[in-house]
């Protein structure tokens, strides 16, 4: 991990853009919070002798957009971002659970089992695709081992439905 | 006496031949993911927990308390050996450690910590047998407006000292009420926040949340950290026994460490890092090799880890008597029990005396397991930290994705464990720490109906809250609590401080 970036130390700290990336985190725990308002709302807030559904969801939702609100306002002063985002493994990680996902239902346990260990690895430039091919088999043959066989789960090793 | 008998009748439950078996299971598991540096306790937690369903209650909450302290035992000894934190309570465990192994000690700083952590699991114990049915007795007293006050004091105490500011600490809490509230409401029937997906009316399941919070968010801000080289330190086995100094020297604190780590692991929000950050500096102040202390000293180990195991115990108290839980790990012990359909509080101890007197004598059991097997195990867990990181993560996602998906055999939580992945990504990177939000989601059902039966009750006048004496008193605290931690906050903001981010419990 880079070395913890301190707040004055930074040169670029300073730019409106930065400011508002620092910022976006409270932006959207805003929208989400003016979301569930609104739900809220919709649904029926009672009366304080019968709360309705809506109460709960209405009154924290509001909490939560008096807090964002301020935390907007203090990130916008400087020290929202906590560390470099490493983009690169976050979508790989990401690439390999989406297809599990897809893969899982149609392919079946262990091609999903290789496939994601295979992209998942990806971000990791010290092992060869080779080697990357080797580790996905070898975790695709343990998983059909401890799950399928050992536990028993319902889950087809091999299909092929599209 | 009474908590003797129940004690036995807790050991012959736990010495029944499948408990055992689990609880070895919790243990070794536990070890060997709280090894693995960046994946905590919490995540070791997530990814057993779809196992849990299978099994009888007993033994699921007797393999997760296994997990647990397992896995905080096995982030001492990535503490030791690599001067990285495999959980972050051990980190006060480097301080002392990771000299002691380049001083060629790393043996003995082992086979200390292994003692220590038995010391300080037993401690723990006594006291969680001694106080729950006084804790639980108290309990029986209470209606809904004290237990809304219990977990409102229970939510703040969580976030307002939690590491990343008593703002966004909140802020995450509030966040986990709200997505407590998706699915069918309970009292009217409605259906709450689905966005009209069929899959959300049961609500979203903890497991999800908790793998992709804790599994998945934390393991991509893991893979960096671990891309660089590792610093190995061989263990030399002549050097493993402590001498007759170092036993001496170790049995005042390991009392002292027990006795704090108590106390702070009962505390709601307070958990097992604070227990042991507050037992290394007591025992820096008493300690008469207090010049050492930084430099390899028996004590500097020997403290926290007396710490921060008996603080996993006693952090099972209030838990499984108020229902309420201290922090992130004992809400998904929670989550787990609701799934077996058991509702922690105090009649757990009349209405299922045999789990919670099995657990308390698991944790007898689990620490003589910890210490008898890893001092052998201590070269594997070795070995295993020699394994790159590369070979290890992928293995991971495919772990967590095979959990989920065992769950309904639904690829749809798969999607939703990767929607929750990315949140807490990024939310990590906004200094929002994803742990009060578990906390949050886990309360927030039994917040809003404590909530709801305490305005019937008082026929729609909110004075209730302020006005019973116990409820009174709670929010009171937590008032107090809110305030100090939001200046705390502020002052910290205006010295321009940043801390580094914490991996949560």
């Amino acid at each position: 991990m880079k070395p913890e970036r301190l707040a004055d130390e930074s040169p670029d700290i300073a730019s409106a853009h930065y400011r508002w990336w620092a910022a976006s985190g409270g932006l959207f725990l805003a929208l989400v919070s003016l979301y569930f308002m609104y739900g809220g709302l919709a649904l029926g807030l009672g009366s304080p002798f019968r709360p309705g559904t809506g109460a709960f969801p209405f009154f924290t939702g509001m909490i939560l957009l008096a807090f964002s609100l301020t935390i907007i306002f203090r990130d916008l002063r400087g020290d929202g971002l906590a560390e470099d985002p490493d983009w690169i493994s976050f979508f790989a990680i990401g690439a390999a659970l989406s297809v599990f996902a897809l893969a899982a239902g149609r392919l079946g346990l262990v091609p999903a089992a290789f496939l994601t260990t295979v992209i998942a690895s990806l971000p990791d430039r010290s092992l060869p695709l080779p080697g990357k091919a080797i580790l996905g088999s070898v975790v695709a043959a343990g998983c059909w081992v401890l799950f399928i066989k050992l536990l028993g789960l319902p889950f087809d090793a091999f299909e092929w439905r599209w | 006496m009474d908590i003797f008998s129940n004690f036995g009748n807790g050991l012959l439950t736990v010495l029944q031949p499948e408990n055992l078996l689990y609880c070895f299971i919790g243990v070794f598991l536990g070890t060997f993911i709280g090894v693995l540096p960046g994946v905590g306790s919490m995540a070791a937690i997530a990814m057993i927990l779809p196992l849990t369903f299978y099994l009888e209650p007993t033994t699921a909450l007797v393999m997760i308390a296994g997990v647990y302290y397992g896995a905080e035992y096995g982030g001492s000894i990535a503490s030791i050996l690599m001067n990285i934190p495999g959980t972050p309570s051990s980190s006060i465990t480097c301080i002392d450690g990771y000299p002691m192994a380049r001083q060629g000690r790393a043996g003995v700083a082992l086979f200390t910590t292994a003692v220590a952590s038995f010391g300080g699991g037993m401690i723990g114990m006594v006291v969680m047998a001694v106080m729950s049915p006084v804790l639980a007795k108290l309990a029986l007293s209470f209606g809904p407006t004290e237990y809304f006050a219990v977990i409102l004091l229970g939510l703040v105490a969580a976030s307002a000292v939690s590491n990343g500011g008593a703002l966004k600490g909140i802020a995450m809490v509030v966040a986990g009420l709200m997505l407590g509230t998706v699915g069918i409401d309970l009292t009217t029937g409605d259906l709450r926040f689905t966005l009209g997906v069929p899959e959300l009316r049961d609500g979203v399941n903890l497991v999800i949340v908790a793998m992709g919070l804790f599994g998945v968010g934390e393991l991509i801000a893991s893979i960096r950290a671990n891309k660089d080289g590792r610093g190995q330190q061989k263990i030399d086995y002549a050097q493993f026994y402590p001498t007759r100094a170092e036993w001496k020297a170790s049995i005042g604190p390991i009392w002292r460490g027990g006795g704090i780590g108590s106390f702070f692991g009962a505390l709601p929000g307070t958990g097992q890092t604070v227990a042991s950050a507050v037992a290394y500096a007591i025992e820096k102040k008493v300690s008469r090799n207090a010049a050492n202390f930084g430099k390899g000293a028996v004590e500097g180990v020997v403290v926290p880890e007396a710490a921060n195991n008996s603080a996993t115990q006693t952090a099972f108290i209030p838990t499984l008597t108020l229902g309420v839980p201290g922090s992130a790990s004992m809400a998904l012990v929670i989550g787990a029990l609701m799934i077996h359909g058991i509702t922690p509080g105090p009649r757990i101890l009349t209405e299922h005396a045999d789990l919670f007197w099995g657990l308390v004598a698991s944790f007898l059991v689990g620490n003589v397991m910890l210490l008898v097997l890893n001092i052998p195990l201590i070269g594997i867990w070795v070995r295993l930290l020699q394994i790159p990181y590369k070979y290890m993560y992928p293995t991971i996602i495919v772990l967590i994705c095979m959990g989920v998906y065992s769950l309904n055999n639904n690829v749809f939580d798969i999607w939703l464990t990767l929607a929750f992945g990315i949140f807490g990504y990024l939310m990590r990177l906004y200094r929002f720490e994803p742990a009060p939000l578990l906390i949050g989601f886990v309360l927030g059902p039994m917040m809003e109906e404590h909530m709801r039966r305490a305005m019937l009750l008082s026929r729609g006048d909110p004075m209730v809250f302020l006005e019973r004496p116990i409820s009174g008193t709670l929010i009171g605290i937590t008032c107090f609590l809110l305030v100090y931690g939001l200046f705390k906050s502020f002052r910290q903001h205006r010295h321009g401080r940043v801390r580094p981010l914490p991996t949560t419990e």
